[in-house]
């Protein structure tokens, strides 16, 4: 989670219209569902790591990292397309490996198309483009600050668990439970005092209850969203004719 | 000009120890005020007072000859006039940018959108982190995370400044370029107030210095006099500020001139063993 906003945060196309990355991803997204993953699927795929990786200059192997995981999950439940069990006996299934591939090209496709935008767009960027579309200023708000608090409570769950390790707390399962157990419930405690500490720090800054911030809210360019449009035409209309 | 004064102050944290045991204190306009103490004297505790944070049991603050309320509308003017710098940075920011989380004191001043947008920009500039603007807050060094919280602050143009323990945890060049920063600040007519337990901080930076003791002021006065006072400085657990000691030193071996004013910082001191060799 850290790590992708990090990367998100750092990206040169940070700055990017978050329409354009949203019409292209969820678009892409939306084709990879409705068409057939042979080409449509496929040719989505090669286009989505494409774009992030030399357009988004995601750096490979962040996006790697981020890929294998779930890929995973995913090979292994193709697997299980590929045999059938009939009886009492395992057998290959008929076109299991045609099935199995369809699945593996559709599901990257998607992953791709959704890994293109948490990487090159913040978390924080995509709720103020939801406010922006109509979601109630409270939520986001609320939504803003447990984005904010998560990252003081990793770091200072991570900071414990080190100071609990450097006391040999970890030594042995039972030990280590017990030390989790202990981390978790004085981390309550601490987020209760944060969040009090931190409603401090608002108010002394004449905070009147709305949260205003100024962001920079950069300008769609017409130009890129004809581009994406017209790509994703492209790939609906191959999708069309192959099927 | 009194600015700000607090008097007999009582209060004491729920279920806890008296914090603050009838506490009187007064801020003068362009004077820098250090408030000094040891460890778990109140100081924390009197600055959440003079910024409402905190309410009294007994006891009121007074801001320019008017008692000061506790209504939402009445806090919110109060705290336009006094900036509160917290000891923790962490305590402040808020926002998913360096940039945003300053717009935001100046956005509750109710500025405009462009009007804001400059006064962000000049206080980066002035603060020297103009080139962190688009950081997100949570990827911040501790150095950086104090600027940004001081910039929320600066950018209001407060009449007073109060900082807790400003340069705490600061390396030497990160402590004095706060204080320059700070010195800028103070041109622009913002009055300082910041709390320490460092008697050489006290006494090269401030003009006045109220002496902290178990939730009360012992003695507020001139630097000069007040942290000349061994005796005083005892009943504190402070000792009298290295420079002081040494000036008063030189005076006595006829280094100094009995007129000439005490040296302030290292240069000054270093010049009375005679020009320095280059
Ligand atoms: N949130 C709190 N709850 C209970 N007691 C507190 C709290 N904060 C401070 N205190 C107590 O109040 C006294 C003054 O603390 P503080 O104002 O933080 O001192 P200083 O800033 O001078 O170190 C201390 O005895 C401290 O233990
Ligand atoms: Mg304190």
């Amino acid at each position: 989670m850290s790590a992708i906003d990090r990367t998100a945060h750092l990206n040169p196309w940070r700055h990017r219209s978050l329409t354009e990355k949203a019409v292209l991803a969820l678009g892409m997204l939306l084709l990879a569902m409705i068409f057939p993953p042979f080409p449509t699927g496929a040719l989505i795929a090669g286009i989505m790591a494409s774009v992030t990786l030399l357009g988004a200059r995601v750096p490979v192997r962040t996006w790697i990292a981020c890929v294998l995981a779930p890929a995973g999950f995913l090979f292994l439940g193709a697997l299980t397309l590929l045999v059938q069990f009939d009886g009492d006996r395992l057998s290959w299934a008929a076109g299991g490996g045609a099935a199995a591939a369809a699945l593996i090209v559709r599901s990257l496709a998607g992953l791709f198309c959704l890994l293109f935008l948490a990487l090159t767009t913040p978390a924080s960027d995509l709720l103020a483009g939801l406010r922006r579309f109509g979601l109630p200023s409270e939520i986001a708000e609320v939504a803003l600050l447990i984005y904010r608090m998560l990252f003081l409570f990793g770091d200072t769950a991570k900071t414990m668990d080190a100071a609990q390790a450097a006391r040999l707390g970890h030594r042995g399962v039972r030990r280590r439970l017990h030390a989790l157990g202990m981390l978790l419930a004085s981390l309550l405690p601490r987020v209760m005092d944060r969040a009090r500490r931190m409603e401090m720090g608002l108010a002394a800054r004449a905070w009147d209850g709305e949260m205003r911030v100024l962001g920079r809210r950069p300008v769609l360019s017409m130009p890129a969203l004809i581009l994406i449009l017209s790509l994703e035409a492209g790939t609906a209309l191959l999708g069309v004719l192959a099927s | 000009m009194t600015l700000l004064e607090a008097k007999s102050l009582v209060y004491a944290y729920p279920g806890g120890v008296p914090a603050l045991r009838g506490l009187d204190l007064r801020i003068q306009a362009g004077r820098r005020l250090a408030i000094l103490g040891p460890n778990g004297s109140g100081k924390t505790t009197l600055l959440l007072h003079l910024n409402g944070t905190l309410r009294p049991s007994t006891g009121r603050i007074v801001l320019e000859g008017e008692d000061c309320g506790y209504s939402r509308s009445q806090l919110v003017a109060w705290r336009r006039r006094i900036g509160l710098v917290f000891q923790d940075a962490e305590d402040q920011l808020f926002a998913a940018s360096v940039a945003e989380d300053v717009s935001f004191g100046p956005l509750n001043l109710g500025m405009q959108d462009d009007e804001v947008r400059q006064r962000v920009d000049e206080t980066l500039v002035a603060l020297g982190i103009q080139d962190l603007a688009d950081r997100p807050t949570h990827m911040l060094s501790f150095g950086q995370k104090k600027r940004v919280a001081l910039a929320g602050a600066v950018a209001m143009r407060p009449q007073i400044l109060m900082l807790d323990e400003p340069t705490a945890g600061l390396d030497q060049k990160g402590s004095w370029q706060l204080l320059e920063v700070l010195t800028r600040l103070e041109s622009l007519g913002t009055t300082l107030v910041f709390t320490t337990h460092d008697v050489d901080l006290a006494y090269s930076f401030a003009h006045d210095v109220a002496l902290f003791k178990d939730g009360k002021v012992l003695v507020q006065g001139v630097v000069d006099t007040v942290l000349a006072d061994a005796g005083l400085l005892a009943r504190v657990e402070l000792r009298s500020p290295f420079l002081m000691e040494l000036g008063l030193k030189a005076r006595a071996l006829g280094l100094l001139a009995d007129a000439s004013p005490l040296p302030r910082n290292r240069d000054e001191v270093l010049n009375l063993f005679g020009p320095r060799a280059l």
